[in-house]
């Protein structure tokens, strides 16, 4: 920090530097009586230090909510939420995935969360207009290979997923060029890549979207019972750097996380448990990892059938996506169904 | 006005006082708008001089509040509890959580809400920064909020949910009960007006909270008619990267002692909200409110929500005056409510409204 810069008497700043103090870090970290002590300043200089030390870190950067609400800037307003590719299922998240913030999609297995995390990935590559961010995608994944051959079927089918943007407009996004993958499969790497190496990505604007699949992977293997301090320790260094990421990037972060069966009611720890399909499951990491989400979203399959059509003579199983929490949604859910062309809500009566 | 007093008349030395006029500044607001680096580019003298001239300009315009703010006032506890009883109360729109607080939120204390993710704590917030804009007609207070989100959590449009529910009973209020006032509070009560008295500062870590803490007062000071200032949430900025606890003790005791004197020098009510974490005891592990046990004294009130099989309820944890009690809540859409229970037998037991009673098992 350069001192000079700043709104103080020279006097306090001189004396700053003979403390030997280097960054506003430090004088906040004191109290004002240590800081008294060490600059030998009297308590009005360290109130002026403090206050002209505090405007510099904050600047001026109050809001009104009206001023949030009226914001029509793409790249700073609230509304602007990243689409999942079809009007349902953004109709139910109020228009998507809000920009700022992790959203953590919780399932049993083949609930259909790798699709959601796929389809995710190419519509955040369609222009602003249609829902996306003109971006591309970083795909982490720490268990299982990248579902390649899924994600060409995906974006051969673009057209019929998205009628709702014109042709052309679909044509000329090479999906397949902005999406990364990254495979993670312990937890170094994963540290590793999320504080450093992804830095590139996102500072160039080449990536608006980062997905992990699955958070719960990392942790399954490598910590016994007993470890479960150091494993609340790097889930919420994980959470503080991918929420850091969010928010300086206006980039959405998507966690996919499992689940387990919760034993007796009443007895887990986390309160917010939905049912899927007369089972009770939790998502899997505990409430370390709860404390870190924006909104989490429970998806699970139902033993119910779609209506039969023509292309799914029998009916394709109905799947539910519900709300578990999320600051600005209420627990509603509905069902979608898994396509060759990708996620699609069904417009039906939703599952209570 | 004294922001308007020419230059003249303050006790500059001459050769400053010279310097200034020559550089065409002619009244106090004028010197005041430049910060003391460009004063000192603008005029040519040195940052030390410059530092000068502001603070006798400031001090003079400010000279009568400071001789009167020094003074030690002793209060009898009579006089305490008079002041108390006029300060009011924010009220939740829960009345059953009013009820447990004894009114609502009150002024001057700090009250912290401690929960799960999920369970309402953010929600509650914002229909506090609403609620405390209640008109006073309508026995609100006409206040303003102070918004500090730290986890981003704060979501316009479903304060804008709020608002709108909060101005639609109003509007249902004044046609039940017609009378002169309403109607020209209404005219000020509208969904516009509400967002924009709500301020709202992003803390993205922890210096950034303690910074903006230490600009708060100023802030209120310039914003008189604030009544409440939330922090949502405490806990997170401080949960990460902390290796040594004990400053986090010193820097989290430091934060609750300037928010209860930001508390008590501006009327104001101070609501915190705190994460929960998992305590491993003996033989069982149980939820507690996070940040450790000393913070455990920093808030006046403790409200824990939590979730008893799919109901919301409310347990007050903490509180001076308030017998610790538990009750049920619900999150609408339009805010944060009572449970519409079908039958007083119900409220009793408490519980879930939309199970069948099962009243052998009582």
């Amino acid at each position: 920090m350069d001192w000079d810069q700043l709104d103080v008497n020279p006097r306090v700043i001189a004396a700053i530097k003979k403390a030997n103090l280097r960054s506003i870090k430090e004088i906040l970290n004191l109290s004002g009586a240590d800081l008294q002590r060490l600059t030998k300043l009297s308590s009005v200089d360290i109130q002026y230090l403090l206050r002209a030390v505090s405007n510099a870190v904050r600047k001026n950067s109050v809001l009104t909510a009206l001023q949030l609400f009226q914001d029509e800037d793409h790249s700073t307003s609230q509304h602007q939420k990243l689409s999942l590719g079809c009007s349902v299922l953004d109709s139910l998240l109020r228009g998507g995935i809000p920009l700022t913030g992790i959203t953590e999609i919780a399932g049993e297995s083949s609930a259909g969360k790798t699709q959601i995390g796929l389809q995710l990935s190419l519509s955040v590559q369609y222009p602003y207009k249609y829902g996306g961010l003109e971006s591309g995608a970083v795909y982490i994944c720490t268990e299982d290979i990248f579902p390649h051959k899924r994600l060409q079927q995906l974006i051969e089918c673009q057209p019929q997923l998205r009628a709702d943007v014109p042709h052309d407009v679909v044509q000329k996004i090479k999906f397949g060029n902005s999406i990364f993958v990254e495979h993670a499969a312990d937890i170094e790497t994963f540290h590793e890549y999320i504080t450093k190496r992804i830095n590139v990505l996102l500072a160039r604007g080449m990536v608006r979207l980062i997905v992990v699949d699955s958070m719960a992977a990392l942790f399954r293997c490598e910590f016994s019972a007993k470890d479960s301090v150091l494993k609340a320790k790097y889930l919420q260094t994980f959470g503080a750097k991918l929420h850091q990421l969010s928010s300086k990037f206006r980039t959405p972060v998507v966690c996919i996380n499992q689940v387990t069966d919760t034993i007796g009611e009443g007895s887990g720890a986390d309160h917010s448990s939905p049912r899927s399909a007369g089972k009770s499951v939790a998502p899997a990491l505990g409430i370390t990892w709860s404390n870190q989400l924006l909104m989490r979203l429970m998806v699970s399959r139902t033993p119910n059938l779609e209506q039969p059509t023509e292309d799914a003579p029998c009916g394709r199983p109905l799947r539910t996506m519900r709300v578990v929490f999320a600051p600005h949604l209420p627990q509603f859910a509905c069902y979608y169904t898994v396509k060759l062309e990708g996620v699609k809500g069904v417009r039906m009566e939703t599952p209570t | 006005m004294e922001q308007q007093r020419e230059l003249g008349s303050f006790s500059l030395p001459p050769s400053l006082r010279a310097k200034l006029v020559a550089a065409g500044f002619q009244t106090a607001q004028e010197v005041l708008d430049v910060g003391p680096c460009e004063l000192s580019k603008e005029i040519g003298i040195s940052k030390q001089e410059a530092l000068e001239i502001l603070q006798v300009i400031k001090g003079d315009s400010h000279g009568n509040e400071r001789g009167s703010g020094n003074t030690v006032r002793k209060y009898t506890a009579l006089e305490l509890l008079e002041e108390e009883q006029v300060q009011g109360f924010i009220v939740t729109f829960c009345s059953a959580l009013d009820d447990i607080l004894g009114g609502g939120v009150p002024l001057m204390k700090v009250t912290e809400i401690c929960g799960a993710p999920g369970v309402g704590k953010t929600q509650l917030c914002m229909q506090l920064a609403v609620d405390v804009q209640f008109p006073e007609c309508f026995g609100g207070l006409a206040g303003e909020a102070v918004f500090i989100d730290t986890e981003g959590s704060f979501m316009v449009d479903r304060v804008v949910d709020m608002a709108s529910a909060c101005v639609q009973h109003c509007h249902l209020i004044a046609e039940m009960h017609p009378e002169e006032g309403h109607q020209a509070a209404l005219e000020t009560f509208s969904l516009e007006n509400i967002l924009s008295h709500i301020y709202y500062f992003r803390c993205h870590d922890y210096v950034e909270l303690l910074a903006q803490v230490y600009l708060l007062s100023d802030f209120l000071s310039e914003h008189a008619k604030v009544r409440l200032v939330v922090i949502d949430g405490v806990a997170f900025p401080f949960r990460h990267d902390f290796e040594d606890l004990s400053l986090r003790t010193r820097l989290l005791n430091g934060l609750a002692q300037q928010l209860i004197t930001i508390a008590n020098d501006h009327t104001l009510a101070v609501v915190l909200t705190n994460q929960m974490t998992t305590r491993i005891g003996q033989n069982c592990s149980s939820l507690v409110p996070a940040l450790g046990d000393s913070w455990g004294h920093a808030a006046t009130i403790r409200v824990i929500l939590h979730w008893e099989n799919k109901q919301r309820l409310a347990t007050l944890y903490k509180s001076p005056s308030q017998k610790e009690s538990t009750v049920p809540y619900c999150v609408t859409p339009h805010g944060f409510r009572d449970v519409q229970l079908p039958s007083p037998a119900l409220a009793e037991n408490k519980t879930n409204p939309r199970k069948r009673p099962r009243v052998e098992e009582q």
